[in-house]
């Protein structure tokens, strides 16, 4: 409660981080209602009306195939977004349940997980990630697993390194002497305090998930040609990229902007939180960079 | 040094003693996989010995680095020693059963230097005075905001305080929760770790006080760890002095 209102005192005095916030939630909200909100059928092939201008039929005209590029973006927002949050919660999950284990309980359970976790980082994740999905054919699941897969190594790395941290401070000390048992000390010590910067952390995921999806996406492995996704709808308009830019750019934008204004929030709630650095550290490191 | 350690002495005296700390020896080593283990390492305990009677505060005086947080982890059963034997109210602490362990925490507390770090900074003070009554008894909501209540007027603070977090509290203050978190269960034997080393002058004063008068009202022992002869002065029976992991020499108070 405190936090929340300490957090609500800065959102209010940060116009950028307001606006980054209005702007967030209308995105959510469209890709939410996108049924609602779509004039017309996002797959709806009509050649007759292809590589049209803006029209009030048509808010951002139509592809070489006459579908509604706005009613594209709006499905391509819920479903890049539905994507994202099916991997980082996945992930999240994972990671919780590898990361706490091996961080609370130590020793060479935590040594042998922690190797294996190396070992799989050692790759560049988008690399082992295409490997992957070579291995298993292209399609949004195969890439929903291997992003799963691939990420959630780092988030177990991250959780077990916080749950370590947590464990030495004095308070987990002092609750173990005071008689708190082991579940308790997980679910009223440690995860409570694992939450804030975890949560900051999914924040900037989500936006680079999303990047993944459509880079995998772009490149034919994930997300596949009818159905509206961004990085799809790059890869279809990118033959008309002269002639017809405005194929490519419009769903650019969205990713960018996505991207752009999760990291900005992301960065503001650290910054409140006062663990930035240390998680673009660890931003840098789950990249492989 | 072990030859003429004061254990030789009082050990076959008739009172059973609350501790016995016998030839106690712990040298940190840095195991890993991939690593021997060094066997030069210097000793942060070796052949510590002494006891705690009932009622008595044991004062350890000793420079940083001295190995006396050392000796408090492994008296309060945090960190097994590599040999001797710690003995709290005739159960061996090392070697106790499970189910004697959990009878044995109750009377083995703990007040740390830090105040700050000691408790959980997303709890409020009634959650954190709270955490050990819960542990061990059954109270209801309301029996445990009076326990609380009558803990927190124990430490000097006022009811009200136990609906504040920790960041809305002096050192001090918050001292003051951590002694009364470690008094609510009525332990034996406190470890105190520098419990005043943070606060100002005053303030220190008036804790040591207070300690002082929760030892004479509940007949609690203290193992009191200090690098401030005053502070160990005002409160220890009996102190030793501890230097590079060796217990020195015993004064004795009148
Ligand atoms: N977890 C640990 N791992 C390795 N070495 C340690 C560890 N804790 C303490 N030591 C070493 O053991 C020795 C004794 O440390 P200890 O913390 O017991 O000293 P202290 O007397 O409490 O000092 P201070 O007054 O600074 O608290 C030191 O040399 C320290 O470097
Ligand atoms: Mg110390």
């Amino acid at each position: 409660m405190e936090g929340l209102r300490r957090l609500g005192w800065g959102i209010r005095r940060h116009r950028l981080i307001s606006l980054c916030i209005v702007l967030l939630s209308m995105i959510v909200l469209s890709g939410l209602f996108a049924p609602q909100l779509a004039p017309n059928d996002p797959n709806f092939v009509d050649l007759i009306h292809k590589l049209e201008g803006p029209s009030t039929q048509f808010p951002l005209g139509t592809d070489q195939l006459g579908r509604c590029l706005f009613s594209r973006l709006l499905y391509g927002t819920r479903i890049s977004l539905s994507l994202a949050l099916l991997i980082v919660t996945s992930c999240l999950a994972v990671g919780l349940v590898i990361g706490s284990a091996a961080g609370y309980i130590g020793g060479k359970i935590d040594s042998l997980i922690m190797r294996i976790c190396d070992a799989i980082l050692a790759i560049p994740s988008l690399i082992l990630a295409i490997s992957l999905i070579a291995v298993w054919g292209a399609g949004w699941k195969q890439m929903a697993i291997a992003l799963i897969i691939v990420q959630s190594v780092y988030y177990a790395r991250f959780i077990r390194g916080m749950v370590r941290n947590i464990k030495q401070q004095n308070y987990v000390t002092a609750a173990r002497i005071a008689g708190t048992s082991p579940l308790r000390m997980m679910t009223r010590h440690i995860i409570p305090n694992l939450l804030p910067p975890l949560f900051i952390v999914v924040t900037l995921e989500i936006g680079w998930v999303i990047m993944d999806i459509s880079a995998l996406s772009f490149i034919g492995l994930g997300v596949q040609s009818p159905t509206p996704e961004w990085g799809a709808m790059i890869n279809d308009g990118k033959s008309l990229l002269r002639s017809h830019p405005r194929l490519m750019i419009v769903p650019g934008l969205m990713i960018f902007c996505m991207v752009a204004l999760l990291n900005l929030l992301g960065e503001f709630l650290g910054e409140r939180k006062g663990f930035t650095k240390s998680i673009r550290k660890m931003a840098k490191e789950a990249r492989g960079s | 040094m072990v030859a003429n350690s004061p254990l030789s002495r009082t050990k076959d005296g008739g009172v059973m003693s609350l501790l016995i700390v016998d030839h106690v020896t712990k040298t940190y080593t840095s195991s890993h996989w991939f690593r021997a283990k060094r066997k030069e390492e210097e000793a942060a305990l070796s052949g510590v010995s002494f006891v705690v009677e009932p009622g008595m505060c044991m004062g350890i005086l000793g420079e940083s680095g001295a190995g006396k947080s050392t000796l408090g982890r492994i008296v309060l059963g945090l960190l097994p020693p590599d040999s001797g034997r710690i003995s709290f109210n005739g159960v061996d602490l090392y070697r106790a059963t499970r189910r004697e362990r959990k009878r044995l925490r109750r009377d083995l507390q703990v007040v740390f230097q830090d105040s700050y770090s000691a408790v959980n900074p997303r709890m409020s003070v009634l959650q954190i005075i709270g955490e050990p009554l819960r542990n061990f008894e059954r109270l209801s909501a309301q029996e445990e905001r009076r326990v609380v209540a009558g803990l927190l007027e124990t430490v000097g603070l006022v009811t009200d305080d136990m609906h504040k977090h920790p960041q809305q509290m002096s050192g001090g203050q918050l001292q003051r929760v951590n002694i009364a978190r470690a008094i609510a269960l009525k332990p034996k034997l406190i470890v105190l770790d520098e419990p005043v080393s943070s606060l100002d002058m005053i303030v220190q004063k008036q804790i040591l006080y207070h300690l002082k008068e929760l030892k004479e009202k509940y007949g609690l022992s203290y193992l009191f760890i200090s690098h401030d002869l005053l502070a160990v002065n005002v409160l220890s029976d009996r102190v030793a002095i501890m230097d590079k992991g060796k217990l020195e020499l015993m004064l004795k108070e009148s």
